[in-house]
């Protein structure tokens, strides 16, 4: 048991990095926006096929084709923001109406350049292996883990210790307040839009290869994301962290006990929980009026 | 007055082309999965399809009652989707007005098919979903031409009992396919066989770690796993990659040339799988199918394909028989009482409309080809599977 305990914390701390990816995402652009972007399973689906074709069509660098990941979807999450999302802010119920029809252009679009089969991407990294005592894992487990690990200390620096950082946290805080000391918010959206999707970007490209890159992979993540940031608290980055990471274990952990068919009513119970019993979450900050 | 004249006469024309085209051609609606986590062996079921209208086509069309037709498909993407599935079974049979259905992948969106089909009285042949109770509805226009679970277990439960791989564990769909297979497997095992461990994935789900782990805690020998080829190369990449040494027990889709190439033959050495059509089989009937779908195709057949194939032909008799292209309920009669010799062997319907086509069992060797392990007649060296 002790052999299975292992095995499954390792799996779930990996798979709990993907969600803290996606969930930090949802939770910049949530937090400094307002926004709430249920299209961002699919950014990070796009992110899977972008690396895929960097990979093959490119340098056959894995490295560089995570990054190119990371650039593209920043670009379109430029151009998302300015030509969807801007002209929706404070309009949540549009906002999400949006996000969804993003959803099935986005899918459907992927499927007609693509076309509806599964990619395999293979590099080095996942065809290589890694033993830990009885049990094996591809050296991707640990990638991932050590990628998302650098990706959130990279970006809490960025916001403790940038000026761009910095006018983020100040326009989460209080938008107008923001305008008056200076902070162009359009600037500061974009550019959060753009940080957001490009670690959807870099989420897909980490996990793609490691499973298969398809038009409905960033579906399920996105819900555990969602979750995620839910538990954690709306607008906090370390409960998306915690979050994200928590519900990776949790739903790998599980499985030991329960059939691995339930998996996905354990974490929903969670967040169910959480809803009655504490709404703003772990970390997140209980509104005046609130109850 | 003259252009009045030249549009009623151009207007006819077209009708009159129209008219002549409906009476040549039948369209036969096709149910399958073009996109989703299917699409891959619907790729195999459309190409079956395909073959045989151009064969039949190619050969002059067929004659029902002294007039020649061309054969048409009229095809609709169920996407492995119930509800979709139903939506364009009902267009099929009210709006294409077609005589009959072949198809679909999936057991559960077959299941939503079927009471369409006896509503509206439209014949519908699958050729692929193997959920056992599909065919126990009782309903007279449902047919099925491949083997059902039942059938395809019981030429790997002889392997199993004499190879005691046990425990057993079990992966399989969580869906009626995968646990009749299941049930239907663990039905034929005697009650003294340990089973290991039993676990269920959604369709479209990738991760296997949840169930390797408690596959290892189980201490199982063999795992068989009841899925498509896509989750398939996944299962069992990932119990290998876990350094999992079990005995792989897989399903029909689990025996192609193009199964290997989503792994190699390293992960598949040993590993065998239930076959309806081994491509490389030393029989006349399987050998001239393979030539034509490979020179089609450029790619080695399967079973989903050639049951496919057979299918398009069941029907196509069927109208011969009945002596209408039109009638569901004379084409229904026609099928039931139908017997001829098929790609996949002899086909005939019993009275819940299931055919038993024979079931073969493969083995992948350790250079990448297979060779048939059962029935004996058959069995055959690497190469040969």
């Amino acid at each position: 048991m002790a052999t299975a305990i292992l095995e499954q914390f390792i799996n779930g701390t990996m798979m709990g990095s993907i969600y803290v990816l996606m969930a930090l995402g949802m939770v910049l652009i949530y937090g400094v926006m307002h926004v709430l972007n249920f299209a961002h399973g699919v950014l990070f689906m796009v992110g899977g096929y972008i690396a895929h074709l960097f990979f093959f069509n490119l340098s056959g660098s894995y490295p560089v084709a995570i990054l190119c990941s990371m650039v593209t979807l920043a670009l379109i999450g430029m151009v998302l923001e300015r030509l969807v999302f801007r002209s929706l802010r404070d309009n949540l119920r549009m906002q999400i109406v949006a996000s969804l029809g993003l959803i099935l252009i986005v899918q459907n679009g992927v499927v007609q350049l693509w076309g509806p089969h599964a990619l395999q991407m293979r590099p080095a990294s996942v065809d290589s292996l890694v033993r830990v005592g009885q049990l094996s894992f591809t050296v991707q487990h640990f990638v991932i883990i050590g990628v998302v690990v650098a990706a959130v200390t990279t970006l809490y620096l960025f916001l403790r210790y940038t000026r761009l950082g910095t006018a983020m946290r100040a326009t989460s805080q209080h938008p107008e307040a923001a305008v008056v000391v200076g902070i162009d918010p359009n600037r500061v959206y974009t550019i959060t839009f753009m940080i957001a999707c490009a670690l959807a970007g870099l989420g897909g490209a980490l996990l793609g290869p490691l499973f298969l890159i398809f038009p409905q992979m960033g579906d399920a993540p996105m819900l555990k994301a969602l979750s995620a940031i839910i538990i954690g608290g709306m607008g906090s980055v370390p409960g998306a962290i915690v979050g994200g990471l928590g519900i990776g274990i949790l739903e790998s952990m599980s499985t030991l006990v329960i059939p691995t068919d339930y998996r996905d009513t354990v974490v929903f119970g969670v967040l169910i929980l959480m809803l009655l019993v504490r709404p703003w979450g772990i970390f997140g900050v209980r509104v005046r009026g609130e109850n | 007055m003259r252009r009045l004249a030249l549009t009623l006469a151009f207007t006819a024309a077209v009708c009159a082309q129209s008219a002549y085209a409906q009476e040549d051609t039948v369209s036969i609606g096709i149910v399958t999965a073009q996109t989703g986590p299917l699409a891959a062996p619907g790729k195999f079921q459309m190409n079956g399809f395909n073959l045989a209208v151009e064969v039949i086509n190619g050969q002059g069309g067929f004659e029902v009652n002294g007039k020649t037709y061309k054969l048409d498909l009229k095809v609709y993407d169920t996407r492995c989707n119930a509800a979709e599935g139903a939506s364009a079974m009902q267009r099929l049979a009210s709006v294409d007005q077609v005589p009959i259905v072949l198809g679909e992948l999936c057991s559960p969106v077959a299941a939503a098919e079927a009471p369409i089909a006896q509503d509206t009285q439209v014949p519908l042949i699958i050729t692929v979903p193997t959920a056992p109770n599909l065919t126990d509805e009782g309903n007279p226009y449902f047919f099925r031409i491949n083997a059902n679970n039942a059938q395809l277990n019981r030429a790997l439960g002889a392997y199993v009992q004499a190879t005691k791989a046990e425990p057993l564990a079990f992966i399989a769909w969580n869906n009626d396919a995968g646990r009749g297979g299941v049930n239907g497997m663990k039905a034929l095992l005697p009650a003294d066989f340990e089973i290991g461990y039993v676990g269920y994935f959604n369709v479209g789900e990738v991760d296997f770690s949840s169930h390797i782990a408690n596959i290892r805690t189980s201490g199982a020998k063999a795992v068989m796993l009841l899925m498509d080829e896509e989750p398939g190369a996944l299962a069992i990449r990932q119990i290998r990659d876990a350094g999992l040494d079990v005995q792989l027990i897989g399903t029909l889709a689990m025996g192609s040339n193009r199964f290997l190439e989503r792994l190699n033959a390293d992960y598949l050495n040993g590993m065998v799988q239930y076959n309806a059509l081994p491509p490389n089989a030393p029989l006349e009937r399987i050998k001239a199918f393979s030539d034509a779908y490979s020179a089609k195709f450029g790619e080695e057949s399967h079973g989903f394909a050639a049951q496919s194939y057979d299918a398009v032909f069941a029907a196509v008799k069927a109208m011969q028989a009945a002596g209408s292209t039109t009638e569901g309920p004379k084409i229904r009669d026609a099928l039931s009482a139908l017997e001829f010799e098929g790609v996949i062997g002899p086909i005939s319907f019993d009275d819940k409309g299931q055919a038993s086509p024979p079931v073969y069992v493969t083995e992948w060797c350790e250079g990448g080809d297979r060779k048939v392990i059962f029935p004996p007649e058959f069995a055959a060296g690497c190469g040969a599977g």
